[in-house]
């Protein structure tokens, strides 16, 4: 096991979730052997399919038994199982910061995680997880302000840059999701999970064009949707004045009086969201940041378990 | 709209007091660092509409309840026509109310006239609200100004009862003015209770604007006037012209001229019976009426031959106006009709003398005597009814003898002098003779033919002026009225106003020197048995007066006669109609001839006549008591209550966002799998 250093990890949660795996749901290309499937036929003990022989191939994975039993040469071909690339991409921009009880993170020791805090916690568990059964691990900063970019590796060192990496992180300024997303996707040359932390503050046709670049690049992707209650009900019984976290012009509004109009805006939203995750395909999770960040990973991970093996 | 409670208005400024909250609401805002903007923009954007609309529903409800219950704590009264009266209160409360025959029509199933509809409706609004210090009455039939107790006392006084009389608006307004000028009040009120009767307001007369100009300078005055503006209604008033008392041979008759006046719609002709009433004697007669009426011309009753003065009265059944309904009449023998014709020019004197003696009537008798000035003092003024004084204008005792004679209701015709012109009388002053100058003769270029003594004759008639020749004139230096005027504008007949009696100046003389006045015969002896005429009126010892202040002044042993339940103490019963007696002497009084005209004043014209004023009309139905002003607060909490009622809907969280959950992350979480 990994001596881990990093505040923001919990060894429960860890010890609890090290029993479960990281599957991923579409075959992986990975350049060692691994637990995940490969499209590429390989050495595993699962059987895939007889083909014939055709000169050229190795003859030494050639069926005797089927040969004596048909007289022909037959070749047994099984499955090849290689390791994951798993990137994080993780939303830094400025909303990001945003607590459960509505204050930005930091202002308050005593108050809830922000949104990124919870990012930090979901995208490091996954990185241990991942690491620890070999898989690559890499991590896409994605704030206009904050940007940063790890590839994927399968080293130890490695996951300790990550970590380190997600422990420095800050939220500031506008989102940057939608340009790293299709960056992503152009760059990372095989197939790959896509782990995507986001309160997802765009406009849904933008994440459908996201999410449908990186399916059409064969990328497995999977979402978690950050949001806090008080986002949800817009609670409220006095006129606020409502600062953009992401640097934009605050706006001096009474709750009661747009409160229905708001929480109508957020249904069309989630509504629309809920559209592009159906035509995508996408693995979404809805988060609220009061919820146990282990408790939803172990979903995440027990979701993501193949059929064959329940 | 006015308030019982105005204090209570002070308070209206705590409606925006919702506003201010809000207001202060929006000051208090919390500053929160905020992720979801775009949702909050959309919302903006989103609550630009209706529910906008609804917030700024909702702050309205709130204004409009506080509004509504102040207002109703104030206790406001009903009547849009209250609006100008505003919030103080006045100090005085001047009340002119018609007393006026025609008020007395009446409204037949509520047994309400319009008098009394006016005064309790009047009285209950008073009674309300705040009168002010002094609560005064000018009633019509005595002018005078009274100040009443309580505007419940105004129910009970004699002073606000039916009268015969007339009424004179702009005379009470001028009384009214007079009060208000030499009380220096501050804010008053004059509320005028009329039915508009056309010879009450006077509309025409220059009084008016001198009054309106008066009032305009006055500061808080409010004129209201409760008016009856709806035509009359069916309503038959009758009323003797004539009564003459003849002997023929050992019996004696009386002759009367009665004529019944047609106001409103009579629906065609119709029969109507009148009952005449002499001497405790009745008799019915029926007379066909038409749209105008009926006339019935030289009635005779015959009576006891040595029934030489008495009274009697002529009636109609009972209508709407049960104050025109009976007409009292007195009659006696005809008195002698003398004259006393003073002239040292014994030509002259027998001109006039001649034309004097001969009666129009051969039934009546005429004595003209003729004496010169410096016998004067032998007249028996108290059987003259015409002097003809042809000399120089007397003064002293003289002037003082025929002021008195005038006053008493006699004529005096004055003659120029062909010499001295004497003095002033009656401010007038005869000039020069004047010649008829390059011309033979001086002709009468415009003469009065519509009434007094140059009138059209009964057949329509002018009299014969243009005929007229005159040869020498005397100028006239007079404040009277030309009844004639030569082509140079000179008079010829000129009438002094008086209160009574009747005064000319004629400007030549009868005889051939100076104009064919003898010679011609007709107009001169028409003229001169005009005037007769009317300077005997006053000497029959029965008289027909009309109702007000002073007819039955002249003596004062007056006896109540008719009718029996003639119970008017002694200030008001002139103001009745009645016959009165005593000894020798009759006097019948009876509503003017006025107020048989049912013709009411345009309400336009009236209104001008309140130009430039703070001044409301209110229109009133005969026998309406119905309060002129409720109290309406029950109105304005029923408002507040719905103003509350309707912030409570608008202020309910709409339905489909309570109940659709905004996240159902069952479904959400693990979408695909």
């Amino acid at each position: 096991m990994l001596q881990l250093k990093r505040d923001y990890l919990n060894q429960k949660v860890l010890e609890r979730l090290s029993t479960l795996q990281l599957h991923a749901r579409l075959p992986m290309v990975g350049s060692v052997s691994g637990k995940h499937r490969s499209p590429i036929r390989g050495s595993s003990l699962e059987f895939a399919e007889y083909r014939k022989y055709v000169p050229g191939d190795d003859t030494r994975r050639l069926d005797w038994r089927a040969y004596a039993r048909n007289d022909r040469y037959y070749i047994k071909e099984f499955e090849a199982d290689t390791n994951l690339r798993m990137c994080l991409v993780v939303d830094t921009s400025g909303s990001m910061d945003f607590t459960d009880n509505g204050n930005p993170a930091g202002t308050d020791a005593e108050s809830g995680l922000s949104k990124l805090d919870y990012a930090r916690r979901v995208a490091g568990t996954l990185a241990y997880i991942a690491a620890l059964q070999g898989d690559a691990v890499g991590l896409y900063c994605a704030g206009q302000a904050f940007q940063k970019e790890i590839p994927p590796k399968r080293s130890a060192t490695h996951l300790s840059v990550v970590l380190d990496e997600l422990g420095t992180m800050e939220a500031s300024g506008e989102t940057g999701l939608a340009d790293v997303l299709h960056e992503t996707a152009e760059r990372i040359p095989q197939r790959a999970l896509i782990v995507v932390i986001s309160d997802l503050f765009i406009e849904p046709e933008t994440v459908r064009n996201c999410f449908e670049h990186l399916r059409f690049r064969k990328h497995d992707v999977a979402v978690f949707h950050l949001m806090e209650q008080n986002e949800l009900d817009f609670e409220f019984d006095r006129p606020m004045r409502f600062v953009d976290m992401e640097g934009g012009e605050p706006i001096l509004a009474d709750p009661t009086v747009i409160g229905a109009q708001y929480r109508r805006a957020m249904e069309i939203y989630l509504e629309s969201m809920d559209e592009v995750i159906r035509d995508t395909e996408v693995d979404y999770h809805r988060i609220q940041i009061h919820e146990n960040y282990g408790d939803v990973l172990a979903r995440f991970l027990l979701g993501r378990t193949p059929k064959r093996h329940k | 709209m006015s308030f019982l409670q105005p204090l209570a208005l002070i308070a209206l400024p705590l409606m925006a007091l919702p506003i201010i909250i809000h207001l202060i609401n929006q000051q208090r805002h919390r500053t929160i660092p905020w992720a979801a903007m775009m949702f909050l923009m959309r919302a903006k954007r989103m609550s630009r509409g209706m529910a906008r609309l609804r917030h700024l529903l909702i702050l309205l409800m709130r204004v409009l309840a506080i509004g509504a219950l102040i207002f109703a704590i104030s206790r406001p009264l009903s009547g849009g026509w209250l609006g100008s009266v505003g919030l103080s209160k006045p100090d005085a409360t001047l009340i002119l109310l018609d007393r006026s025959a025609s008020m007395e029509m009446q409204d037949l199933q509520a047994g309400e006239s319009k008098r009394s509809t006016a005064l309790k409706r009047l009285a209950q609004l008073l009674e309300q609200g705040d009168y002010g210090t002094h609560l005064l009455l000018i009633d019509s039939a005595s002018g005078q100004m009274q100040e009443v107790d309580s505007p419940k006392a105004l129910l009970n006084l004699p002073m606000t009862g039916a009268s015969a009389t007339s009424a004179n608006i702009p005379s009470m307004l001028e009384t009214a003015l007079a009060y208000l000028k030499a009380n220096e009040s501050g804010r008053a009120e004059i509320w005028i209770c009329s039915d508009l009767n056309e010879n009450d307001w006077d509309v025409h007369s220059g009084r008016w604007n001198a009054m309106r100009q008066a009032f305009a300078q006055l500061e808080g005055v409010h004129h209201f006037l409760l008016a009856y503006t709806d035509p009359p209604s069916n309503n038959l008033s009758l009323r003797v012209e004539n009564v003459q008392r003849w002997k023929r041979g050992n019996d004696a008759e009386l002759i009367l001229d009665v004529m019944v006046r047609t106001n409103g719609n009579s629906g065609g002709t119709r029969r109507v019976p009148i009952e005449f009433e002499v001497n405790n004697i009745q008799s019915v007669v029926e007379v066909e009426l038409d749209t105008l009426g009926a006339s019935l011309q030289g009635h005779r009753i015959p009576i006891d031959a040595k029934l030489s003065s008495g009274w009697g009265s002529v009636s109609l059944p009972g209508d709407a106006n049960p104050l025109d309904n009976r007409f009292f009449f007195v009659f006696s023998e005809p008195p002698v009709r003398k004259t006393v014709v003073v002239s040292d020019d014994k030509r002259i004197g027998e001109a006039f003398r001649r034309a004097l003696a001969i009666p129009l009537d051969p039934r009546l008798q005429h004595q003209a005597d003729v004496i010169p000035v410096n016998r004067v003092a032998e007249i028996d003024w108290e059987s003259t009814g015409l002097l003809i004084w042809q000399g120089a204008l007397p003064s002293g005792l003289v002037a003082e003898q025929i002021e008195h004679f005038v006053n008493s209701g006699r004529a005096v015709m004055f003659f120029p002098p062909a010499q001295n012109a004497g003095e002033q009388l009656f401010d007038s002053h005869w000039g020069a003779w004047q010649s008829a100058d390059g011309k033979e003769v001086a002709k009468v270029a415009w003469w009065r033919g519509d009434a007094d003594l140059l009138a059209h004759v009964e057949s329509g008639d002018a009299l014969p002026l243009n005929g007229l020749r005159t040869y020498r004139y005397r100028t006239l230096e007079s404040t009277g009225t030309p009844l004639a005027r030569f082509d140079d504008e000179t008079p010829l007949l000129t009438r002094v106003p008086t209160d009574h009696g009747a005064i000319y100046f004629c400007s030549t003389l009868p005889t051939a020197q100076y104009s064919s006045l003898e010679r011609d015969g007709i107009v001169f002896y028409i003229m001169l048995q005009r005037a007769l005429t009317e300077g005997c009126l006053t000497l029959a010892a029965a008289a027909q007066r009309d109702a007000g202040v002073g007819v039955l002044a002249d003596r004062d042993q007056w006896e109540s006669i008719a009718p029996a339940e003639n119970t008017a103490s002694l200030s008001q019963r002139e103001l009745h109609a009645g016959v009165y007696r005593e000894g020798e002497h009759w006097v019948a009084v009876n509503r003017s001839q006025a107020e048989d005209n049912a013709k009411t004043s345009p309400v336009e014209t009236v209104d001008a006549l309140f130009d430039g004023l703070s001044y409301r009309r209110i229109d009133v139905d005969v026998g309406d008591t119905s309060a002129l002003a409720s109290e309406l607060w029950r109105i304005f909490l029923i408002a507040m209550a719905l103003a509350l009622i309707l912030e409570a809907i608008l202020s309910l969280p709409s339905r489909k966002t309570e109940d659709t959950p905004l996240i159902d992350l069952a479904t959400a979480e693990g979408i695909t799998e």
